[in-house]
């Protein structure tokens, strides 16, 4: 018997089920946190190949990327902003892969919510509102970016890549899963406004995530780039999120107002988008 | 009374001939090119442009790690043992994972897309098509956009004057046969995922292959087990053949490296074929 039905039973034999206004009353309410629910529910059936991912991942960056190419960085320049390459693009790789599996959980799914599986109709047919169901889904895929950027910060203590401290350094996390909201809501709020998968999400893909990858100061400071290419920096998530988390586990130095700006830049993005995904959610189901 | 007139009808039998006698008889229709045929149909008519873009991934990696990482690093050791700039360095082994990054998408997630949604196989295996002719006609499509790929990779690497050796335009065939390997591979390993979360395997084999497999810095930095692996693996003969080839620096390592490329393929495109043919026929 599933969980749903057993609950239902008790329930109904416990002799206290609210009269249905209520019950409509708390869905309308608490309907986003339900719909996290059911994601995490469903979630577990291929919990166990994304944990893999989540702990190959970082694994397998940190040892080619910060052990690997660090062995040529650091026998060419020494340090890289006054620490070993692996010090350096550990949190950047952090933010860079957080963000990156963005494009995983809020593009396609989405697109599958609506179109495909249309599994954002069955709550919809209840007092849930689409507004709800949209950030449910977005919060829900937070958790797990949580989950991810936890796991990641384990191993890069594990290799000893964040000199500022255990305790100092766990500030990562929640930068991570900022960044990753930050480009996440704009991307979810995009996707909910396509109807027809063609290009675009490869467009995504190879236009917006990669370069953002490879030219936001992931792998070498910005100020490596010809002026001209700054910008890209500038206007990712990715770069303001990875100067955070760059002071939080090996202390880079950074004005004051600089760090302001990086926080209020994501937490910026973050409001724009849920209210931009919260519309074309509304938009696209009806109230 | 007058006969009324007849479409023109072919001149072409309407049934299949498919005599147990003839050699692949039973799984090779000879008609390989109606899949090619249909697979450049959808080219023009939807997905060109998810095609084209393909080829800016490796030129996006070759200016961010070439002029970027290139400051950090300098000049490092090549093939023979010259020393040469990071950007020539790491171009040809670009050149050699976009080739397979093409085949492999192509013959997996297409792949995958047409066998478990669109149903496509399914549909052509109801003509006179046979397994063998649609594994034939799906690896041509994919080697033809590794075959695009290589051909604007090369265009770049001239534009910023990486190419140093005549040899270098064996590039281009050589991207093609590290293409058609991978794609015979990559398909018949399709034939056996189910969903989508199973697909991430392919990332997770190809994700490790392409870190380590001295595209962006010699292995030599790993202990000696780890290099054994990294060798028995296809990217990094690749990898070694193409940088060989951009130098100019050839030897009986570099035809070694292509032989291996020539023996995956055979044993591919066998595997392809068996699988189709086990997943259609029974």
């Amino acid at each position: 018997m599933t969980d749903t039905a057993a609950d239902l039973q008790r329930l109904a034999a416990s002799g206290r089920v609210p009269p249905p206004e209520v019950m409509a009353a708390r869905a309308r309410r608490w309907g986003w946190w339900y719909y996290i629910e059911y994601w995490l529910r469903t979630a577990k059936a291929w919990a166990q190949s994304i944990l893999i991912y989540m702990i190959g991942e970082p694994l397998l960056y940190l040892i080619a990327l910060g052990v690997g190419l660090g062995t040529l960085v650091d026998s060419g320049v020494g340090t890289v902003d006054g620490v070993s390459y692996l010090v350096f693009v550990a949190p950047a790789l952090l933010i860079s892969t957080v963000v990156m599996s963005t494009g995983g959980e809020l593009t396609y799914p989405v697109m599958a919510g609506f179109k495909w599986d249309r599994l954002y109709y069955g709550p919809h047919a209840t007092p849930v509102t689409p507004a709800q169901i949209g950030t449910g889904h977005f919060l829900a895929v937070l958790i797990r970016f949580f989950v991810q950027a936890a796991i990641f910060w384990a191993i890069m203590v594990a290799f000893g890549a964040v000199p500022r401290g255990v305790l100092v350094s766990a500030l990562v996390i929640p930068i991570g899963v900022l960044s990753a909201a930050a480009f996440g809501s704009l991307l979810q709020a995009y996707a909910s406004t396509l109807t027809d998968e063609g290009y675009q999400f490869a467009f995504v893909q190879r236009f917006v995530i990669m370069p953002m990858f490879l030219f936001a100061g992931t792998f070498f400071p910005l100020s490596s780039m010809p002026i001209y290419l700054h910008w890209i920096g500038w206007i990712s998530p990715v770069w303001h999120g990875t100067q955070l988390a760059r002071q939080a586990s090996y202390g880079a130095v950074e004005s004051l107002w600089l760090t302001a700006v990086h926080v209020l830049f994501l937490v910026a993005c973050t409001v724009i988008g849920v209210f931009w995904l919260r519309r074309s959610y509304t938009r696209r189901m009806g109230a | 009374m007058s006969v009324p007139d007849q479409p023109s009808v072919s001149k072409r039998p309407l049934l299949p001939e498919f005599p147990a006698d003839r050699p692949l008889g039973a799984i090779y229709g000879r008609n390989a090119r109606a899949v090619i045929e249909r697979g450049f149909r959808v080219i023009a008519r939807q997905n060109w442009a998810i095609l084209v873009s393909g080829f800016f991934e490796p030129v996006l990696y070759l200016l961010a790690m070439g002029l970027g990482l290139g400051a950090l690093v300098g000049e490092v050791r090549g093939p023979g043992g010259t020393s040469i700039p990071y950007t020539a360095y790491i171009a040809p082994a670009l050149l050699a994972t976009s080739a397979m990054n093409g085949a492999i998408y192509d013959s997996t997630w297409n792949v995958f897309f047409k066998l478990r949604f669109a149903k496509l196989y399914q549909a052509m295996l109801q003509t006179s098509l046979g397994p063998m002719d649609v594994a034939l006609g799906e690896i041509f499509m994919a080697l033809f956009r590794g075959f695009l790929y290589a051909c604007g990779f090369m265009g770049v690497m001239l534009v910023m004057g990486l190419v140093t050796s005549p040899w270098a335009i064996l590039m281009v065939p050589v991207a093609l046969l590290i293409a058609v390997g991978f794609a015979s591979v990559g398909m018949a390993v399709t034939s056996y995922l189910k969903s989508f979360q199973q697909m991430d395997v392919i990332n997770f084999v190809m994700l490790p292959m392409f870190l380590f497999s001295a595209t962006l810095y010699p292995i030599e930095v790993f202990p000696e087990a780890l290099q054994w692996f990294i060798k028995a693996m296809p990217l990094w003969h690749g990898v070694e053949l193409m940088r060989h080839l951009a130098v100019g620096f050839v030897s009986g390592a570099t035809l070694g490296h292509a032989l291996y490329f020539v023996v995956m393929t055979i044993f591919g495109v066998w595997f392809t074929t068996t699988r189709l043919r086990a997943l259609f026929l029974r």
